[in-house]
């Protein structure tokens, strides 16, 4: 088996980019060519997978939303209207399929639940508050912080911060006003800073 | 400037860059930083806290069973259109492997035939090389310096990263492959060695999918040390077979891209097998 995994360095080596436009890829899958929503697949499966794993934080639910996502991109390519905003149009997708699972989940809790190797507790004192803050500890309280916040700022603040899109994009993906985004994501902002404080060092927020 | 304001066009400036907040915003606020170390302290510290989420990473993968996944509702949604017998056999045969539990016999039962159109598929991949034949019978990524001995000791690719076409005696170059040669037999609607590694795919996608399913169940029967080294392999292999995926898109008919294709989906079943026996 190692003999495999030391091949795909190897086989990578052969795989060339992939260069073809957005525009151009919607134009052949609409046209039936089912290589080029793979294609598309590829390009924005993990930002989506990523995006949808943030608001739902479990994995497995995450890569079945996900394929939800796809599919429904898939039957309603004709519906786009603008080809340039595949991306955004993906999001939004992946953000109403992401909000009918969480509302199906608010039936038996009110939290995002946050799956497995989890949560440190913040106040054991044993971590410097200068530490690195790359490991796996820091991810988990990331997460859980992730998981408190309630859905709007939630959305708002993982579209922002990690999937880095303008307030335009975001306020087309959420049909919400760019106040509002800006009102939400402050909040956010303030909630997640109380509970990666410890990370920040004292002198941060006060 | 209050302190509030100038925070919150710091996190302005911080969200969307200088041109966000204009040009004098910028220089209020650079004067008011100046004067004011809580927000110099606001502002180093919203620095460090992107810098955090930055570096924030998931315990989430595309894995090429969820491409599987897609493209597989994608056909029942396009099949569902047409009526046909062939149709409704399609769909039954569908949710057939679709059904939520299956014993692990019957996964073993599709993970063989899975094995016999690979070794079909690699017959026709190279028509006059029985020794292919022969040596895909283990379907298994070649050890090196294994006792087939159908490769060279180490990597059958050549250092370039360019598959050898000549190092390996008994896989013929791909160039030398006719997979699309006429036949003698008739055979006008036979399958093509694409499609027939398609289905091979298929059948050990559904057949990973339905260990997988049984695998999650005992996962919390199963020793710490020994499950953290099966998810180990198993993430080796879904690169394997993620890359290899590529390569096989990239060049449709090359053999021993399709080869070592099917054989990382061997190489998952067996790891998977593996580790459902384990806590029988």
């Amino acid at each position: 088996m190692m003999e495999a995994v030391s091949l795909v360095g190897q086989l990578s080596g052969r795989a060339g980019a992939l260069m073809n436009s957005s525009e151009e890829l919607i134009a052949r899958a609409r046209r039936g060519e089912d290589e080029a929503f793979r294609l598309i697949f590829d390009r924005y499966g993990r930002p989506i997978i990523s995006f949808i794993y943030d608001m739902v934080g479990r994995r497995d639910l995450a890569e079945e939303l996900a394929q939800e996502t796809f599919v429904r991109a898939y039957k309603n390519l004709k519906a786009l209207r603008d080809d340039s905003k595949l991306s955004t149009w993906l999001f939004g997708i992946a953000k109403n399929v992401a909000r009918e699972s969480l509302r199906y989940k608010h039936r038996e809790t009110d939290k995002v639940a946050i799956d497995d190797d989890r949560v440190i507790e913040l106040s054991d004192g044993k971590l410097p508050p200068d530490r690195q803050l790359l490991d796996k500890e820091l991810n988990g309280v990331i997460r859980d912080a992730l998981g408190a916040l309630d859905e709007d700022k939630r959305l708002v603040f993982t579209l922002k911060i990690f999937q880095q899109r303008s307030y335009e994009e975001i306020a087309e993906i959420t049909g919400s006003s760019i106040p509002k985004l800006k009102t939400d994501l402050h909040r956010a902002r303030a909630e997640m800073r109380r509970r990666i404080q410890p990370y920040l060092g004292a002198s941060f927020g006060s | 400037m209050k302190c509030e304001e100038c925070q919150t066009l710091i996190e302005e400036y911080v969200d969307g860059g200088p041109h966000k907040i204009g040009q004098k915003a910028g220089a209020l606020v650079n004067a008011h930083v100046a004067a004011c170390s809580q927000c110099a302290s606001f502002r180093e510290g919203l620095i460090r806290e992107q810098a955090i989420y930055a570096r924030y990473e998931r315990d989430v993968e595309v894995t090429p069973m969820l491409w599987s996944s897609i493209e597989a509702r994608i056909k029942t949604e396009r099949a569902a259109k047409p009526a046909g017998l062939f149709s409704r056999l399609r769909e039954q045969m569908l949710g057939m492997f679709a059904a939520p539990r299956l014993s692990p016999a019957v996964a073993f039962a599709l993970v063989l035939i899975a094995i016999a159109v690979t070794v079909i598929v690699m017959t026709r991949l190279n028509p006059g090389g029985r020794e292919v034949a022969k040596n895909n019978s283990n379907v298994a990524v070649p050890e090196a310096g294994g006792s087939s001995g159908n490769r060279n000791p180490g990597s059958p690719f050549a250092g370039s990263g360019e598959i050898a076409k000549t190092e390996s005696p008994t896989v013929a170059p791909p160039n030398q492959v006719k997979v699309s040669a006429p036949r003698k037999a008739p055979a006008t609607t036979a399958p093509t060695p694409a499609q027939l590694v398609r289905e091979a795919e298929q059948k050990y996608v559904t057949a990973i999918a339905m260990l997988s399913r049984d695998v999650n169940r005992k996962r919390s029967q199963l020793d710490p040390m020994m499950l953290a080294r099966f998810d180990s392999a198993l993430g080796d292999i879904d690169r394997t077979i993620k890359d290899t995926r590529r390569v096989v898109r990239e060049n449709p008919e090359d053999p021993i891209a399709l080869q070592y294709l099917l054989a990382a989906y061997s190489k998952k079943v067996d790891v998977l097998r593996g580790m459902s026996a384990s806590t029988d």
